[in-house]
């Protein structure tokens, strides 16, 4: 992982602490004591805030994966939020048509229904793309916001709303559910705490399979050495037989159903229906800054999760014990964001490289930009 | 069907269309915005986030000084920072353009809570004074022709700003040098730098006027609409203006002609008493038309051939 760009961010944002009169220490060890439960002043349990970032690592994992594999063909998902909402609508509403169904049987059917539901946002970008070159950036965009409100319409005043004036779906049926590692039982302490307090959920067994199946179908198969072949030269990989509409297809298709998918367990692990939160729900942006600080590495992709997952959980201790907003997550992931992108740390090594002579100085993980948006004023690949 | 009906007779209400104006304003503005940058061949996703830092700051000086006109100077001067540093990201540092727009949206919506919370505490943010907001001024005569006066000549000062500043970037982009330079350097800027133009500055100040002109609607939301500042108010609109901008095929009139498109559902949203379909549902319309524009179902939309490459000195 590029720690360099990490350590940046997090100097950056203790300068905008102390430009606007808050502690960075009293912030930095909030979010530390809230993202893994070291040092904390306020009596927070450890145990508790540890399971609280592993909740938030799970769907990390999964939307990081699906960012990850269009990268190495070359294509921009950032629509992974739109198919994250996609496959939380479709777990819901199966989970909810089907809730009488045993778990054997409602709970591959939610999963599956996620991912196809996911795979089916991000087809859509997949075959514009491949067949009139509209640039998937672009699309994945729109579909991003036409997902956020159907989600909307679905559980406010639509088909899946509870009732009159809530803004929140019917819960799915208990068959649906994924089960929590520690057993929900109130009269189990666990850690000083009842067990139910502890969220954490065998879907993060599920995450980190996808992980796993990702590398595996990126190094380990002829599919994921097509995907690479159309990442380094579309144009090399035609001469080599690829077919790059196909490989385009379903990289997205497959990264949609990863996308579906962690939306899936976020229903069936955590919340168990839709609620207005899904409306300002961010996995899918956080999964860009994961697939880039990860370097598209399934490793690295989980130990981003785990950043990411700390920073969110830390973030809420921050704000009540040090007063200061838990926004200042979102600053931080920005500049991470910056950092990684423009590389300031291999900058700042070599000296600025201001002025006309500097050498190009992109990111060895980000597909070139030439390969972003040059594609989208090409004809679409393969004519024939 | 009374339904019909009632849409026919809300089509034919100069409210409608005196809304749809004020809307497609708020979207024009950025959408122009993204005209000139893009034209310059620097990708610009970060309209939204360049207008909700404008509409913050907007607030923050309108509740600080109690004027209107400096506080809108406010919001462009932030609007125009955030683009420097979209500018500075992308066109110095060569970083990828989208990541760079992403991390501003981000940056945007974290910072201005974060300064919410730093100024103001834990509250809201408060309200600006009625007599402290920008101003809407009917145009003395003109307002009162039937229909066409309340559409045109009733609105917000920046409503008659932004459509002249479309009139003015129309021109400047395709009928003198400076255009021509900008559309060189997004088309082929090795090209434009043996012909002997500074392609970092074009860039830098075409990324530059979409930070400021994003940042005039942000203060046009913030202060002339709604009066207050909450967080993301901006909700999407920098993207609907980026859709505009590619509805519209990367030109001014044909930007404005989308935010017109894309206005008119918003108002007919507002107006949603009277019509029977979730406001949720209308909500989607500008992002699936602009899909199916990119479907090709209604012409194809072809950005300016340099869109998105960082320019290397000397590179082929």
């Amino acid at each position: 992982m590029p720690l360099g760009s990490v350590l940046f961010a997090f100097a950056v944002g203790a300068i905008i602490c102390a430009v606007t009169g808050a502690n960075p220490i009293d912030a930095y060890s909030g979010l530390i004591c809230g993202g893994f439960g070291i040092a904390c002043t306020q009596g927070e349990n450890p145990a508790l805030q540890v399971s609280n970032t592993i909740v938030f690592l799970t769907p990390l994992i999964t939307t990081g994966v699906a960012v990850a594999l269009p990268f190495r063909a070359g294509l921009f998902n950032i629509g992974a939020e739109g198919q994250l909402l996609a496959g939380s609508v479709a777990c819901t509403a199966i989970g909810v048509k089907f809730g009488n169904l045993p778990s054997p049987i409602l709970l591959p059917m939610v999963l599956l229904g996620g991912m196809a539901a996911g795979a089916l946002w991000a087809g859509i970008a997949g075959v514009l793309k491949a067949t009139v070159g509209a640039h998937e950036v672009v699309t994945t965009i729109m579909l991003n916001y036409v997902a956020q409100w159907l989600v909307r319409f679905l559980i406010i005043g639509g088909p899946l709303q509870l009732g009159p004036g809530t803004s929140k779906s019917l819960p799915i049926g208990e068959g649906a559910r994924l089960a929590t590692i520690l057993p929900a039982d109130n009269s189990l302490i666990i850690f000083g705490l009842p067990a139910s307090v502890f969220r954490v959920h065998t879907g993060l067994l599920i995450a980190l399979a996808a992980a796993a199946a990702f590398a595996f179908l990126l190094w380990r198969t002829s599919f994921g050495y097509e995907i690479r072949a159309v990442g380094q030269s579309q144009k090399a990989a035609r001469y080599a037989g690829v077919s790059v509409r196909r490989t385009i297809i379903l990289t997205m298709l497959i990264a949609g159903a990863f996308s579906g998918l962690a939306g899936a367990v976020q229903i069936a692990g955590v919340d168990h229906n839709l609620t207005d939160k899904y409306f300002s729900d961010t996995t899918g942006f956080d999964a860009i800054a994961v697939a880039l600080l990860g370097l598209g590495s399934a490793v690295g992709i989980v130990l981003a999760s785990l950043l990411f997952g700390a920073l969110h959980s830390g973030g809420a201790i921050m704000q009540s014990d040090a007063g200061i907003s838990s926004n200042l997550v979102l600053v931080l992931q920005a500049l991470i964001l910056f950092s990684i992108a423009a590389n300031f740390v291999g900058a700042i090594r070599r000296g600025l490289p201001f002025g006309r002579k500097a050498t190009p100085d992109l990111p060895p993980e980000l597909p070139p930009a030439a390969g972003l948006m040059s594609d989208a004023t090409a004809p679409p690949p393969e004519s024939s | 069907m009374s339904g019909i009906g009632d849409i026919l007779h809300l089509l034919f209400t100069a409210n409608l269309w005196q809304a749809t104006l004020a809307a497609a304003v708020l979207l024009l503005l950025p959408a122009l915005g993204g005209v000139i940058s893009e034209r310059s061949g620097v990708v610009n996703i970060a309209m939204e986030g360049m207008m909700l830092t404008g509409a913050f700051f907007a607030v923050v000086a309108d509740l600080a000084w109690h004027n209107p006109w400096l506080a809108t100077g406010v919001a462009i001067v932030a609007g125009g920072l955030m683009a420097l540093i979209h500018a500075v990201v992308s066109i110095q540092f060569r970083a990828d353009q989208i990541v760079s727009g992403i991390a501003i949206n981000i940056f945007a919506a974290g910072l201005t809570v974060f300064l919410v919370n730093r100024i103001y505490g834990l509250q809201d943010v408060g309200h600006v004074g009625p007599t402290e907001g920008l101003p809407y001024i009917d145009v003395h005569g003109l307002d009162q022709i039937p229909f066409i006066g309340q559409v045109f000549f009733q609105q917000n000062v920046v409503v008659y700003v932004a459509l002249i500043l479309l009139v003015l970037i129309h021109v400047v982009l395709f009928r003198t040098r400076l255009g021509l330079r900008i559309r060189a350097v997004g088309e082929h800027p090795q090209a434009a730098d043996t012909a002997g133009l500074n392609v970092f500055a074009i860039r830098y100040g075409a990324v530059i006027a979409s930070g400021l002109l994003s940042g005039l609607s942000g203060a046009f939301l913030a202060i002339g609409i709604s009066n207050t500042f909450v967080p993301n108010m901006t909700d999407g609109r920098g993207y609907i203006a980026l859709a505009a901008m590619i509805f519209g095929k990367w030109t001014p009139f044909g930007a404005f002609i989308a935010c017109l498109i894309f206005g008119l559902g918003q108002a007919i949203y507002d107006n949603n008493s009277i019509i029977h379909v979730s406001p949720y549902l209308l909500s989607m319309l500008p992002y699936v038309l602009t899909l199916i524009v990119l479907a090709g179902l209604v012409g194809r939309s072809t950005p300016p051939a340099a869109d998105g490459l960082p320019y290397v000195p000397g590179s082929e």
